[in-house]
């Protein structure tokens, strides 16, 4: 059981009865799966039939019909399946250069589809970011975060320098729903989602290298 | 208006202060600060003279003007127009949104196709790009003849309460290449913050009341005025979605679902608003 959506979903049981007339969370459950897809064939503009594919997902259907809470059996199904879906860089190093991690955690380029005539689709030349920020305080030098996510700072110093850690964090960057099934935590790794797996290893890197900044906050930091 | 030029001398340079010091501008205080100063000298008011003098100009292929669109109260009736959108429409049977039912318009009346109409509302990601469209234009002017009203959104037919529950359905869907659901980060978010932005409770009564009144809203990130769709949108594309087609059935749907939040509310439409951000 995910405890973090447990409580939010807690939460929503118990403000549910001032925010909407039902007892019930209820995320549109009258309209059906299908009844929504074909509602959003007439509603997105696609460039390419393929990018569909970003309102399909297997693990999110069931995160979705279950409101976060699978039950045994189908944390079973998405804790595998989404652990073998993780590759590895291909010289096998999963510990890669901070300083080429720093700027993929703060960056937000990447992933972004345009329409004809916008000039907003992202530019497949330039490397994609992952604007950790958004949810996470990651080095305290760094002048906006989030907070849906953990604290990030001083990981490497808080934790043991082995290569379990290492690969746990690798794991956790590259797809978040492998040891967690519907984290909210977005999933990085595969030719769906942002990072490739050498940038991954530059990300682990900049949380778990002593060197790095996210190990290193000033002095009178809070 | 005389003050033209120093009011958009004023816009401009918030606009290259937000370009050369983002990380200074992203503080909500500083914000606040910003709406306080613009307060009584909103640049978005333009929006409302420009979309007059557009709404009432003979354009198009067929050179007709606005003045005979329905929006639901009767042809040329826009007085309170704006507080009961998006609603149920017999001659296109489709639930639309303000800007959407401007675009019907535009198409049946004038003769200009959606297409041209939306043509330029968005240019680009980091919105350097981004100036003012028509279509908002002619949206504000409508919008600001509800002002002092309250939303009047509730589901008054079948086809409004399948929007409702669409909308409902778009809000808390996780989904597209970050895993999200527009409901991760605007429902149950009380104390939650997104890159050092507070996240705003759509599903909060008072929260959604407080932001819909506001739209469209000069924004002073983009020194433009920003309606419904384009907020929809500006989301949809942090989700890394593909492109929500302004009026379309979920555009109208999401719409239509925080609206029946905002309508609950005692707050009341002002527009053009005025936000940091957005
Ligand atoms: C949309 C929010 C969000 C974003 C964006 C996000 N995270 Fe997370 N992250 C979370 C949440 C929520 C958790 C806790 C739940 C879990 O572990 O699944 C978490 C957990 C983690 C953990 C595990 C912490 C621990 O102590 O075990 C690491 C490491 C991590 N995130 C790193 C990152 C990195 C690096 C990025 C960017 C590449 C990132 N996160 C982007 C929300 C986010
Ligand atoms: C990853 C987080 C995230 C997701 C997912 C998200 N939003 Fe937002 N949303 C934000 C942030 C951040 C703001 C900016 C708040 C501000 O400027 O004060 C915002 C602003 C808004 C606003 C305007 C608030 C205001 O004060 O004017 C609306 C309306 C809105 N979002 C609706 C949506 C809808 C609808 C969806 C889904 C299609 C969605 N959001 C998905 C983060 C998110």
């Amino acid at each position: 059981m995910n405890k973090k959506h447990y409580l939010t979903f807690a939460l929503a049981l118990a403000m549910a009865g001032t925010a909407h007339a039902e007892s019930t969370p209820d995320w549109g459950d009258k309209i059906s799966e299908k009844e929504f897809l074909e509602a959003a064939k007439r509603s997105f503009y696609l460039n390419d039939p393929k990018e569909f594919d970003r309102l399909l997902d297997e693990t999110l259907e069931v995160c979705n019909a279950t409101k976060n809470r699978p039950n045994a059996e189908q944390t079973k199904a998405i804790l595998a399946r989404e652990q073998k879906s993780i590759v590895y860089p291909k010289d096998g190093k999963l510990f890669g250069d901070w300083k080429k991690g720093q700027k993929v955690v703060e960056e937000a380029h990447g992933g972004r589809i345009g329409y004809p005539g916008f000039a907003d689709a992202d530019n497949p030349k330039h490397p994609n970011g992952a604007n950790c920020y958004a949810c996470h305080a990651i080095d305290p030098n760094f002048p906006q975060a989030g907070n849906m996510g953990p604290p990030l700072t001083n990981y490497g110093k808080l934790r043991p320098k082995n290569d379990a850690m290492v690969k746990y964090t690798y794991d956790k960057v590259y797809n978040s729903k492998a040891t967690n099934p519907c984290s909210l935590m977005p999933r990085y790794g595969g030719p769906k989602h942002l990072l490739t797996p050498e940038q991954v290893a530059d990300v682990v890197a900049f949380l778990l290298d002593p060197e790095s900044p996210v190990n290193n906050p000033p002095v009178n930091a809070k | 208006m005389k003050t033209t030029t120093k009011r958009l001398v004023f816009g401009i340079s918030l606009l290259a202060g937000a370009l050369t010091a983002p990380q200074v501008l992203a503080s909500d205080d500083k914000f606040a600060a910003y709406r306080e100063a613009l307060a009584g000298d909103n640049p978005g008011e333009f929006w409302i003279d420009d979309g007059k003098k557009l709404f009432f100009e003979k354009r198009g292929p067929k050179k007709a003007s606005l003045e005979q669109c329905d929006f639901g109260l009767g042809p040329g009736v826009l007085k309170g127009a704006y507080a009961q959108l998006p609603r149920y429409f017999q001659d296109t049977r489709k639930v639309e949104t303000l800007e959407g039912r401007i675009l019907t318009c535009m198409e049946k009346l004038q003769g200009i196709k959606p297409e041209e109409a939306v043509k330029m509302t968005y240019l680009n990601a980091a919105e350097e790009d981004s100036r003012p469209d028509d279509l908002t234009k002619i949206a504000t002017y409508i919008a600001a003849q509800s002002n002092g009203m309250k939303f009047a959104v509730q589901p008054r037919n079948a086809q409004e309460q399948h929007a409702l529950e669409l909308g409902k359905k778009m809000f808390w869907r996780r989904q597209g290449a970050m895993d999200l659901a527009c409901a991760d980060c605007h429902a149950n978010t009380k104390g939650k913050q997104l890159r050092g932005v507070d996240l705003p409770d759509m599903t909060d009564i008072k929260t959604a009341g407080k932001v819909m009144t506001a739209f469209p809203a000069y924004v002073l990130k983009d020194s433009n005025v920003r309606g419904q769709w384009w907020r929809n949108e500006r989301c949809v594309l942090a989700m890394r979605l593909p492109w929500l087609k302004l009026g379309s059935e979920i555009d109208a749907a999401l719409t239509l679902y925080m609206l029946n939040f905002a309508s609950q509310s005692e707050e009341k439409i002002q527009v053009p608003g005025i936000k940091p951000r957005a």
